[in-house]
């Protein structure tokens, strides 16, 4: 259609890049073989890394970053990449430009990650590692919404809750809560997120229809927001952690064989999706972040371009100013003003997720 | 099981699962809860000034019709002074609104409600029928639809009535603010959850002559809260008796995309619909220049208006809401893609890119589009069946580029009123000005012009 496409037309089978034979993956209408490929995803790894730029550390003081893992192909992928990131930048400059913290969050019903992660270690031994498991919230109180005092076991917690829906966005929030919190804990700079495009739009249109459509904005930008909200653990003075999500520009089909293609393999590393993951034959006892999963995964294969345009778009919209000392919700941290009924510790979203909460007692 | 008392009532058996909240509640109660919420959304947004002419848009259907039932009631019973007057319109089309315009007509009495039917005849000075005659039955859609865009305020104006309510439920808004978000739509994504989508300027609403011009006629959504499912089980308690359209048009790719999200989304959570409205109306503030919008929207600055009409359509149903269907998601993919690679490249691009694309200056270039997509459509006057009308033509891409060069489009204004007929417009001559540019030109004998400009 336009007259940029000069050359002729290039060989369908051939790498797009380096007209090599062996092509290994179409990437957006591009074939590529596996060196170009990885390059791409190393390229758009890199590129989201630039305020950790060697020329911004202190030589001898670099800032920690804290990466959660969760063993899936993303985080992984993150993992791997950013290891080789940090090689680079000592290879070029002498130095890294900041230093990796690598925690999993343990789930309650999965085996224990400390083998996995001492495997972790061997192969990349310059990063520091940690395991916590979900259920140690509860020892943490003054995390918890005032609704769920006193905290009993998590599984209580979660039992208290009606829905598969309300239970797993608890949950996922119990989670997110407990990164800050060990964030804080190790004086993290910031948190690397291994949220891919694709991730970030489900995470956006769940979001939507869960009723914190206010919240967007802070869970697709990347960095410190101005209006960051009071996170709810106050008390050390650092406020609230700013979180990055270096694989924004990759689908989430782009980093599943990024990880299998990996030399050595990185396979040993992942855990597949547990079976409470997979999508429950009934809809009514599927979960919300279940749905948007599943409608992405099918949106990304197809259009993928339109997956990456509603992360550009939600990223558009602009976080309201918060007021100095403005509260944040009990559960999700965003400022209340305005999107709280009234008298309510907990916003919309977070009052709909909590609804039913003793109602069993 | 033995039969569960009526949460509300603690008298009555419960035989009512509530579709909004899955209360268990008794007929009488949910009829009453029912008109109480749109009662309700109406006094807290100060819908009508008392004593308000207002027209129903009355398609016969389900929503329509049940906004004009309860709109009688509440009118009776809160002493509104409202106003109310039955308006549906009729596209001339042989043997296609006839049963639903006879449904209009029993509503009509059945409510004690004066009816006006306005024609497209009336309105454009072609009945459907006769653009087909003219243009082949290919194409027509185009005429349909656009029409049909600006038949309710022509037909308002027409009447002497500056305020149109419209039976768009939760279902459609939530599924509208879906659908733009899947787009990458912010300011329709915005305009879509206000329950006024057209503010009537400051300046006087009426002309010289105690008419209503139709550029400032108002329209709102009284059923804005209320569920789909809702507004069927009210009329089915209430026995209206409502025309249920076939669903004869088949909805653009993202709009079905988003309209089965929103069922999902309901069986898991039936809070879920309302949930998203009140996202929507959320993000909405978020929107970058949205305060701007909408103090200009205050002070008389309406054009925005326009396209959310457009977007949103008239409720009535039709086939004018559909337009190309199935290719929009891939069309949009494209489209992104050669942005994203023009970025890469370095240079900008030039495509011009079929409609529903993302930025929100797109309203321009879809009008463009849509007029030149009209043109072609003449010109080709190919002969196509009813069934096939909203298949996409995948050639028309390549005609369209082709084309590009004499079809230019009108000069560009900003965003404001068509010179000949007055409409809400982003170019300097409305797409219904330019359809009927056309057809008045290929029937010479004929000069008939849009009302509203003499
Ligand atoms: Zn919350
Ligand atoms: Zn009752």
């Amino acid at each position: 259609m336009a007259g940029r496409r000069n050359l002729p037309p290039a060989d369908k089978s051939l790498c797009r890049r380096c007209q090599s034979p062996d092509t290994a993956i179409t990437v957006r209408t591009e074939p590529l073989c596996k060196a170009c490929f990885d390059k791409y995803v190393q390229t758009k790894v890199v590129k989201r890394m630039e305020t950790f730029r060697v020329k911004n550390s202190e030589p001898g003081k670099e800032k920690t970053l804290l990466l959660p893992l969760s063993f899936g192909p993303c985080s992984t992928a993150l993992l791997y990449t950013l290891s080789r990131h940090l090689k680079n930048q000592i290879d070029k400059s002498g130095r890294p430009g900041f230093k990796l913290h690598v925690l999993h969050i343990e789930q309650p019903d999965e085996p224990p990650a400390q083998p996995l992660l001492d495997q972790l270690q061997s192969r990349f031994p310059e990063h520091t590692y940690a395991a916590v498991p979900l259920a140690s919230i509860t020892s943490l109180p003054h995390l918890l919404p005032s609704t769920l005092q006193p905290p009993s076991s998590l599984a209580s917690l979660l039992s208290t809750l009606p829905t598969p829906t309300a239970r797993a966005d608890l949950s996922a929030h119990l989670l997110r809560k407990l990164i800050a919190h060990h964030a804080r804990e190790t004086h993290s700079a910031a948190i690397l997120l291994g949220d891919s495009t694709t991730r970030l739009a489900e995470r956006a249109l769940a979001e939507t229809a869960k009723g914190r459509g206010f919240a967007v904005p802070w869970l697709v930008s990347d960095g410190p927001i101005s209006s960051a909200p009071t996170p709810s653990e106050a008390g050390d003075g650092q406020g609230e952690i700013p979180t990055y999500h270096p694989l924004r520009d990759l689908l989430s089909k782009e980093l599943v064989p990024f990880v299998a293609f990996a030399e050595p393999p990185l396979t040993p590393f992942l855990r597949t999706a547990s079976e409470s993951q997979a999508a429950p034959a009934a809809m009514k006892n599927s979960t919300i972040d279940a749905l948007t999963r599943g409608y992405f995964a099918g949106v990304e294969e197809e259009y993928p371009s339109i997956v990456a345009n509603v992360v550009r778009t939600t990223s558009k919209l602009q976080a309201r100013e918060v007021g100095a000392g403005e509260l944040g919700c009990e559960l999700c941290d965003v400022p209340l003003e305005g999107a709280a009924p009234e008298r309510s510790r907990l916003c919309w979203g977070c009052v709909r997720t909590m609804q039913g909460v003793g109602a069993a007692s | 099981m033995p039969p569960r008392e009526c949460e509300i009532c603690h008298t009555n058996r419960a035989q009512i699962l509530r579709p909004k909240n899955h209360a268990r509640i008794c007929a009488p109660c949910f009829i009453a809860i029912f008109e109480d919420e749109v009662a309700e959304t109406v006094t807290s947004t100060n819908l009508f000034n008392p004593g308000e002419r207002v027209a129903i848009g009355a398609s016969g259907g389900k929503d329509s019709t049940v906004l004009a039932s309860v709109l009688k009631t509440l009118n009776d019973r809160h002493n509104w002074g409202l106003d109310l007057v039955l308006l549906s319109i009729d596209e001339g089309i042989t043997g296609y609104r006839d049963h639903s315009l006879e449904a209009v007509k029993r509503h009509s009495e059945q409510y004690d409600l004066p009816l006006k039917i306005v024609s497209y005849a009336d309105l454009y000075g072609w009945s459907m029928d006769q653009v087909v005659a003219q243009v082949g039955k290919k194409g027509n859609c185009t005429y349909c639809g656009v029409f049909r865009r600006q038949a309710l305020d022509r037909g308002a104006a027409m009447l002497g009535v500056g305020h149109v309510v419209t039976g768009h439920n939760a279902d459609d808004v939530a599924e509208t603010v879906l659908m733009n978000l899947l787009r990458g739509d912010l300011p329709r994504l915005s305009r879509a959850t206000s329950i006024v989508t057209s503010t009537p300027s400051a300046a006087l609403p009426e002309n010289g002559e105690g008419e209503i011009k139709f550029t400032n006629v108002k329209r709102s959504k009284p059923l804005i809260y209320a569920y789909e499912k809702e507004i069927v089980m009210y009329a089915h308690h209430k026995k209206l008796d409502y025309f249920s359209t076939e669903c004869i048009y088949s909805p653009e790719a993202f709009r079905g995309s988003a309209r089965t999200l929103i069922k999902n989304l309901e069986r898991i959570r039936p809070e879920s619909i309302l949930d998203v409205v009140r996202s929507g109306i959320d993000m909405a503030k978020l929107v970058p220049g949205a305060e701007e919008q909408n103090s200009q929207r205050a002070c008389g600055g309406e054009n925005k208006a326009a396209a959310a009409k457009t977007d949103e359509g008239d409720g009535l149903g039709g086939c004018g809401s559909s337009k190309e269907s199935g290719g929009e998601m891939a069309a949009m993919e494209q489209k992104l893609l050669q942005d994203e690679e023009a970025q890469a490249n370095g240079n900008e691009v030039e495509i011009k890119m079929p409609k529903k694309t993302v930025n929100s200056q797109n309203g321009v270039a879809r009008d463009t589009q849509d007029a030149a997509d009209a043109e072609i459509d003449v010109k080709n006057g190919q002969q196509q069946s009813p069934a096939q009308q909203t298949v996409p033509i995948r050639t028309k891409e390549e005609k369209k580029s082709r084309k590009r060069g004499k079809d230019a489009p009108p000069p560009k204004q900003k965003l404001g009123q068509c010179e000949r007929c007055g409409y809400l417009s982003s170019q300097s001559v409305c797409k219904a000005c330019v359809l009927l540019e056309g057809l008045n030109k290929a029937r010479p004998r004929t000069g008939i012009e849009v009302g509203g400009g003499d």
